[in-house]
């Protein structure tokens, strides 16, 4: 299976951008974070010790719309979660990310986000780590459709997903906790816990012994590992003026 | 409850503060000290508001008292009030722009559905429901329910995607029966029928001239609009609940197509009204997770893995983290995490529909299947309610 | 353009049902429903304070249902309702500050909203609030201002939203349009609005000069000939939907312990009606005295409802 392609700090005026291409389902998200900024004209309803994270859903060819509220929620607490809006300069700032849709089928009136949500969230995730937003942890996520056979799929197409029994994203961060989960369908929960166990492999790789050293190539099947890489090479890259000093 | 709670709790300075403004001015502690009282104190672990952990609020149905409605209900669980009007009108197939290019499958497919093939049937409902806009729920709540909602202002976020999550709920669960909204016309069997075709214009083919197939003149729209009268918490529930039982209550009259009228008429007679079939009943339970140590946990830049999270809990004994069943307004306000089950009962296994959580990392299988099973037993606590009204 | 705020129905819009030729209908509904009511007699009034414990003070009122429609009820055999009784609920939020960015004002600023329902009415509502509400929140607006003491609170405000759940008809479903028509139905639900918005300023614990009820009377004529005989007759709390026309309707807020009106509405032509023998008042003095007596008896029921709220409200404390 092709894996994702992700590149960081495309844009040049945003604090920190990433696209985010996933060749199974077809999506493509163009992310972007500024971050902190004052919020003019909110200054009550922001919080007096943390910062106020927004996120703003783009979809490609039409305005948003209920839908993409209702995504917006979701994202904001997963993604709002592991930010450390508490560090020096963030209290009552904001971080403000633009989640652009430029690529993939077009989410239809009251259908669920589910088969976008992780595209959503790595994309939001890798225009953080671009625009060097302190993070308690990073985050994998993945789209598991459980067929009529019975058998799990691992992102499934938007076809596909439509004639899935059941639909589920998890989010787990990378030290293995659940941080979301949106399960739609009917199943029963012996079948979740399958999902569950499928999408820690999943995001976390089979060989996941612990904080090791990730080497390159040894942990790409993982989604956290791609995400690791991606960063590891913003890192490489920003840095690449002291590395060559050495 | 309150009052002889706080008052004989030590951890409460002994200031002449009356329970009531301990509760606002520190909202935290005071939910903390309810939850884990003393050992020496002898009490219970209640919340605030005197319920146990996965007690939900007293909770009342009562439909088809709105004169003006198809199908209505008022549900209330605690303070938390909502009002479903369910009102049907027609959509005629004309209005529909594509839908004479679409005729020819739509008609192979009303075929087989008629024969009763169960998986085209599904797959056509979801067409037919979601594709052509069958259901429009929408809820208010600027109706004064709550401070902070101005009234007049365009739908707030929450309002928004309650909406949104109201209707992908009313998709997934496929509820509604898309054949109870579809009126069939059976042309009448005419020598004539290149003729009549030609009449008609570009929505018959020349394929069906063997004979003339039923077809499909117009479908019922249900505007269902939920009005959250008042608000203390756990929107969803209510708006899901009231919607549920305003569906359950909704009769359509007998509609058919006037050929000579080219329009579709109804009965008023009431007993040519059919109630809709739902598929299931579908139960919404809604959860929170109050912290011990909500700040703490936000200030610390090395989290503990999943695992020493769960091990430290055993270790320290006393508990950090309570997941409240049906929070209230007060408790909504004090914690982050969200978990939403909606389970079905069907032969009396369980069945989930949707179960959602975010907003913390607390919540994992364990504590799940746990709040499955108390979503079960709700399931047949507000199947007993429905019921009744 | 579509609301993007909103979960929108098809694009290409809906037709409300059509119901077939009613002539051959055994269902009775081509009835018109008739008054059972003597002409000063009122309709039942329902009104519980305290019911939205969110707000600062709140009310829900309901009129009790005409014979016919309860009838209608108890043993439905048409879909299409005789009539309609009104169900309002009513919430007050303040006094609160007033946002940073409003201008001083050393009295409370009031704030009325009045909102219908999607469901409230036989023809369906739109979700943005149309002329007729906004023109309902400003006469509530001005029936309210006369009767708080607003001096009390200055910079500050209060905001008072009603949601109609259900409201009147205008006239009876069956009958067209025709010159007499006009939105009678609103008059109802403003009286209503108003009795309803005064039970909740007091269960907020607002000071109020007195408690403010609404009232209506109308000049009917249920005589479909159009000869010189049938003179409009004077009722009181009418619904129209049991009235073959109505000439002229008067909507009053009074203060029975002061005598005095904060509001008056009145619509049609009030010229004809007949009064009793040696009654020299002219016709629109009866209209408006009707209302009037009107407005008294739902004040009994408001005060009632009032006393409630303060009990309730000592018990607590």
């Amino acid at each position: 299976m092709v894996g994702p392609t992700a590149s960081l700090s495309i844009l040049q005026r945003a604090d920190g951008s990433a696209t985010y291409k996933c060749p199974a389902t077809g999506y493509t998200i163009l992310s972007a974070v500024n971050g902190p900024v004052e919020l003019p004209g909110r200054r009550d309803a922001l919080k007096p010790e943390d910062a106020t994270v927004e996120v703003f859903v783009k979809p490609g060819t039409t305005t948003g719309g209920v839908g993409e509220r209702a995504i917006e929620t979701t994202l904001k607490s997963v993604l709002g979660d592991i930010v450390l809006g508490r560090e020096k300069g963030f209290p009552r700032r904001g971080v403000v990310l633009t989640l652009n849709i430029v690529g993939g089928e077009n989410v239809e009136r009251g259908d669920s986000y589910l088969t976008l949500l992780p595209a959503l969230l790595h994309a939001g995730l890798l225009a953080m780590i671009s625009a060097s937003i302190p993070l308690s942890m990073t985050l994998s996520a993945v789209l598991l459709g459980v067929t009529d056979s019975g058998e799990i799929v691992q992102n499934p197409s938007p076809a596909a997903a439509k004639s899935a029994v059941s639909l589920h994203v998890l989010a787990i961060s990378s030290k293995d906790h659940l941080l979301l989960n949106q399960s739609r369908g009917r199943f029963d929960f012996d079948t979740w816990e399958l999902i569950r166990a499928r999408a820690l492999s999943i995001c976390q790789g089979a060989a996941n012994d612990g904080d090791v050293a990730m080497g390159e190539g040894t942990n790409t099947a993982s989604v956290n590992g791609f995400i690791r890489e991606t960063a590891e090479d913003q890192i490489y890259s920003a840095y690449a003026h002291k590395l060559d000093s050495i | 409850m309150a009052s002889s709670a706080a008052a004989s709790n030590p951890t409460i300075p002994s200031l002449n503060l009356p329970p009531s403004q301990f509760a606002r001015l520190q909202p935290h502690a005071y939910l903390l000290a309810h939850l884990s009282p003393p050992a020496a104190s002898d009490q219970p672990s209640v919340r605030a508001n005197g319920r146990a952990t996965s007690q939900f609020r007293v909770t009342s149905a009562n439909a088809g008292s709105l004169t003006h409605t198809n199908g209505s209900a008022v549900v209330r669980i605690g303070d938390t009030a909502a009002v479903c009007g369910v009102r049907a009108e027609l959509l005629h197939t004309e209005d529909i722009a594509s839908w004479s290019v679409s005729t020819a499958s739509e008609a192979e497919a009303g075929n087989t559905s008629q024969k009763g093939g169960s998986k085209t049937e599904d797959e056509e409902d979801r067409d037919h429901v979601q594709d052509l806009n069958l259901l429009v729920p929408n809820i208010s709540l600027s109706t004064g329910c709550a401070p902070g909602f101005t009234p007049g202002a365009p739908p707030s976020t929450l309002a928004q995607s309650l909406s949104h999550e109201i209707l992908s709920l009313l998709h997934t669960t496929r509820l509604v029966k898309a054949d109870d909204l579809r009126i069939w016309y059976q042309p009448p069997n005419l020598e004539s029928e290149e003729f009549r075709n030609a009449g008609e214009g570009m929505d018959v083919d020349s394929e069906q001239t063997g004979g003339p197939e039923p077809e499909i003149k117009a479908f019922w729209v249900l505007y269902i609009d939920i009005m959250i009268i008042s608000l203390a918490g756990n929107p969803f529930d209510a708006a899901w609940a009231s919607v549920l039982a305003a569906l359950r209550d909704t009769k359509l009259p007998k509609a058919w197509w006037d050929a000579d009228n080219e329009t579709v008429l109804c009965s008023d007679n009431i007993s040519d009204a059919q109630k809709l079939s739902l598929r299931g009943l579908p139960v919404s339970s809604s959860f929170c997770t109050f912290e011990a140590d909500a700040a703490a946990g936000w200030r610390s830049v090395v989290i503990p893995n999943a695992d020493e999270l769960k091990s430290q809990a055993q270790k320290q004994g006393s508990q950090q983290r309570w997941i409240l069943a049906d929070p209230d307004g007060y408790e909504e306000g004090l914690s982050q995490e969200r978990v939403c089950v909606v389970v079905d009962i069907e032969d009396g296994k369980t069945v989930i529909v949707k179960m959602e959580k975010h907003g913390g990392w607390a919540v994992d299988s364990d504590d799940l299947r746990q709040l499955v099973d108390v979503s079960a037993k709700r399931w047949h606590e507000m199947k007993r309610i429905l019921d009744q009204c | 353009m579509a609301d993007r705020r909103r979960v929108n129905g098809p694009p290409g819009g809906t037709r409300p049902p059509v119901f077939a030729s009613l002539q051959e209908s055994t269902t009775g509904a081509a009835q018109r429903a008739q008054r059972q009511r003597q002409p000063a007699e009122l309709r039942k009034i329902f009104l519980k304070t305290g019911l939205i414990p969110t707000a600062s003070g709140s009310s829900y009122l309901e009129f009790e249902p005409s014979a016919s429609l309860a009838a209608a009820r108890s043993n439905p055999k048409s879909l299409i309702p005789p009539s309609s009784a009104l169900k309002v609920a009513c919430t007050v939020h303040g006094p609160k500050p007033l946002p940073r960015s409003a201008a001083f004002s050393p009295n409370l600023v009031l704030t009325t909203h009045v909102k219908y329902a999607p469901f409230a009415a036989r023809k369906r509502r739109g979700h943005i609030r149309d002329a007729s509400e906004r023109d309902l929140g400003v006469h509530l607006e001005t029936a309210l201002r006369g009767a708080i003491i607003a001096e009390r609170w200055p910079k500050s405000g209060l905001d008072i939203t009603l949601t109609i759940i259900e409201a009147e008809d205008d006239r009876w479903w069956g009958d067209a349009p025709d010159s007499h028509d006009a939105s009678w139905g609103m008059m109802n639900v403003l009286a209503g609005c108003i009795t309803a918005a005064s039970a909740a300023i007091a269960d907020a614990h607002i000071d109020c000069l007195d408690l403010v009820s609404g009232g209506v009377a109308a000049l009917v004529s249920d005589d479909s000939s159009k000869s010189a005989s049938s003179v409009p007759r004077l009722m009181l709390d009418v619904d129209p939907a049991e009235h073959r026309s109505i000439l002229s309707a008067c909507v009053v807020a009074y203060m029975p312990a002061r005598d005095e009106i904060t509001e008056i509405w009145l619509k049609g032509d009030s010229s004809k009606a007949a009064l009793e023998k040696g009654d020299v008042r002219s016709s629109h003095e009866a209209l408006i005295d009707g209302a009037v007596d009107a407005a008294r008896g739902a004040n009994t029921v408001l005060s009632e409802a009032v006393t409630e709220s303060i009990a309730r409200s000592i018990a607590q404390a």
